[in-house]
């Protein structure tokens, strides 16, 4: 399946469901003429009809040169994109358990090994230094001078 | 206008705004010099510094920023060959090969000194048209804002990417955000899919922050191939030695050239959606369609370096203009801008000009001062930029994401506004996977609640949807926005006729 395809696919069944759940909304009212589902309702049309530009587009694109690869180059590594992902969805989940500091310290020093291990004990003592300069400069520096309170942990109420 | 732009001046060379003006334009030189790192996120890193700050100092900064970073690449550009970022490819061209002739800090500096130039006629056109223009808009009612929202949005998504309808469909994903949550008329509650948070409206900072963020260092990290050390390396930083009476003769004496390049630029930063990329190669182009010599340019010729230099710094001042006359973003850094500005309750428009003079004469001046403290910083610090290259993506990626982090949760000390960005961040990434460019989407969730408030006002007065095309303005960017749509078409039509093979388009975050 080519990559348009796929991205009008998706793009139509999303916004065909969000169409129907507009069906359910107030119509007009004596003060307004026009109810609030009418607004999302061309939109959502619009980007369904769209979508089915872009699979029909694909479709056409597709029956002209069914042989033509979509790119060359090198492999992009998406397991290590998946993985970073991973990591900051878990970052984010920490933050109100743990508190910013230290799901920060911890967020900076995994991502760091992640994209690039660090060798050697000066490597590893570089990237601690990053995390923990970054979690306290950063929670300190908002606290203090610019009235901003992370959030501490409900774990650690630190 | 000239006694309130001088008084923008005095006020803005106080300590209070000069610090964070400063500190802006050398986080946007340093932004600019590292590889993959765009203006736009290194004015994301600042946003969460300007919150406690009052707005014209938080501005001075992005503005800082804005023009430190257009600048910043260029170092890296001439001097290594390596653009620090899309808008220094161009200036790449001709400086690189200057510098490996052996004249590294003629090659630098004409480029440090174009983007002062072209800077300063940045500033005239920004200073004399946004006025006239906000006066202009002034006059407009709901039909015509409908309209040229509506115009801008249609010009965007022509304007990016490969394909009018993916840019079109990008745009309308936008406007989808903005309607989950209340309707902005009777606030009822819609499309909120059970979710309480969604009731009130997907904030659009969050959005932006994760789409442009996430798009551009996953982007990067999928090119990392892990144990392999960043290939910034280590080099040898040339010997910068110049004569800045010779290197600023040589820009001035080509008058019509530096005009034209600025022009370029300035149109291209009205323009909303495409961004200094853009002016650097279409004013490098342009310079070398008018040249005697079109022959030497990609060979180390000076033409080469004012022309795109000139261009990507005149271009900020052509974003400022739309964004202080009508409200609409010129290109993402200015979104942020536009975002920095809500939080203070402040909304750019028509209105701006005449209601907030301190402050809009204020954006001015930070503007015309910024281009004089890059210049004393280029004077003081050109080789502890060139340093700052070697840092690697693995050490900037993470503190990156923290202070993204940062800038969701700060806009109103909510985790919910952090789920939103993670969520973005994945939608952002999925979209640039899916071939969807990401300038019309986010002008979508910029403009999408005044698209709705103006066309339910437009019908709330007169149920006659015909008036849309009847009024003259209105139907003249009506007529625009299908011309934009249709002149695309043709656009993208030519393209494919002419390029058999295809290719990837480059994302201009």
């Amino acid at each position: 399946m080519s990559r348009d395809l796929t991205t009008g696919l998706v793009c139509l069944a999303a916004s065909l469901l969000l169409f129907v759940l507009t069906l359910d909304l107030p119509g007009p009212s004596l003060l307004v003429p026009i109810g609030p589902g009418f607004y999302p309702r061309i939109v959502l049309g619009i980007t369904a009809l769209l979508s089915a530009l872009l699979v029909v587009q694909a479709l056409l694109a597709g029956r002209r040169a069914p042989q033509r690869s979509e790119k060359s180059g090198p492999v992009p590594n998406y397991a290590l994109v998946l993985w970073s992902f991973a990591v900051f969805g878990i970052y984010v989940a920490l933050v109100p358990l743990l508190g910013f500091r230290v799901a920060t310290a911890l967020f900076v020093l995994a991502l760091q090994w992640l994209l690039e291990p660090p060798r050697g004990m000066k490597a590893w003592g570089i990237a601690v230094a990053i995390a923990l300069i970054t979690s306290l400069a950063t929670f300190h520096l908002f606290q203090d001078y610019l009235s901003v309170l992370l959030p501490r942990g409900r774990w650690t109420d630190f | 206008m000239y006694e309130l732009l001088l008084q923008g001046l005095l006020n803005v060379l106080h300590w209070k705004y000069l610090v964070p003006l400063a500190a802006g334009t050398f986080v946007g030189i340093v932004g600019g010099a590292l590889r993959g790192i765009t203006n736009t996120m290194t004015v994301i890193m600042v946003l969460p510094f300007t919150f406690g700050l009052e707005p014209l100092q938080g501005l001075a900064a992005m503005i800082g920023v804005y023009v430190g970073g257009e600048s910043g690449g260029l170092i890296t550009s001439t001097l290594l060959g390596i653009p620090g970022k899309p808008s220094s490819i161009a200036t790449m061209f001709d400086g690189f090969p200057m510098s490996q002739k052996g004249e590294p800090g003629r090659a630098l500096w004409l480029g440090i000194w174009a983007s002062f130039f072209g800077g300063l006629l940045g500033a005239i056109f920004l200073v004399g048209a946004t006025g006239p223009l906000a006066a202009m808009a002034l006059e407009f009612g709901p039909w015509e804002y409908f309209s040229l929202f509506v115009f801008a949005l249609s010009m965007v998504a022509g304007l990016t990417g490969a394909s009018i309808t993916r840019g079109l469909l990008s745009g309308a994903i936008g406007l989808v955000v903005t309607v989950m949550g209340s309707d902005p008329v009777m606030g009822a509650p819609r499309l909120a899919l059970g979710i309480r948070f969604l009731e009130g409206g997907i904030p659009f900072l969050p959005v932006l922050i994760g789409v442009f963020a996430f798009a551009q260092i996953m982007s990067d990290v999928e090119k990392t191939l892990r144990g392999q050390p960043d290939a910034a390396g280590a080099f040898a930083a040339p010997k910068i030695v110049v004569t800045h009476a010779k290197v600023i003769w040589e820009i001035v004496s080509r008058p019509f050239m530096l005009l034209w390049t600025s022009f370029v630029g300035v149109v291209i930063g009205v323009l909303p959606g495409i961004g200094s990329s853009a002016a650097n190669v279409m004013a490098y182009d342009q310079a070398k369609k008018f040249s005697r010599h079109p022959e030497r340019f990609g060979t180390g010729t000076p033409e080469g370096i004012i022309a795109s230099e000139a261009a990507n710094n005149s271009n900020v001042g052509g974003s400022l203009v739309t964004i202080m006359a009508f409200g609409i973003p010129g290109d993402a850094v200015t979104a942020v801008m536009l975002g920095a500005l809500t939080i203070h309750g402040i909304q750019p428009g028509p209105l701006f000009i005449s209601q907030q003079q301190t402050l809009s004469y204020g954006i001015f001046a930070a503007y015309i001062l910024a281009h004089v403290l890059m210049i004393a910083m280029m004077f003081i610090g050109v080789r502890f930029f060139l340093r700052i290259v070697t840092i690697p993506k693995s050490m900037l990626f993470p503190v990156i994401l923290v202070l993204c982090v940062v800038g969701a949760y700060a806009l109103d000390n909510t985790m919910a506004n952090v789920y939103v960005l993670a969520l973005f961040g994945v939608i952002g990434y999925l979209m640039v996977k899916g071939g969807l460019p990401l300038a019309p989407l986010i002008l979508g969730v910029v403009l999408g609640d005044q698209i709705e408030i103006n066309l339910v006002r437009a019908i709330m007065t007169e149920s006659n949807p015909i008036l849309f095309l009847t009024r003259p303005i209105s139907g003249g960017l009506i007529l625009a926005s299908v011309a934009s749509v249709v002149f695309a078409l043709w656009q993208h039509r030519r393209h494919e006729r002419r390029t058999s093979a295809t290719r990837e388009e480059d994302a201009d975050f």
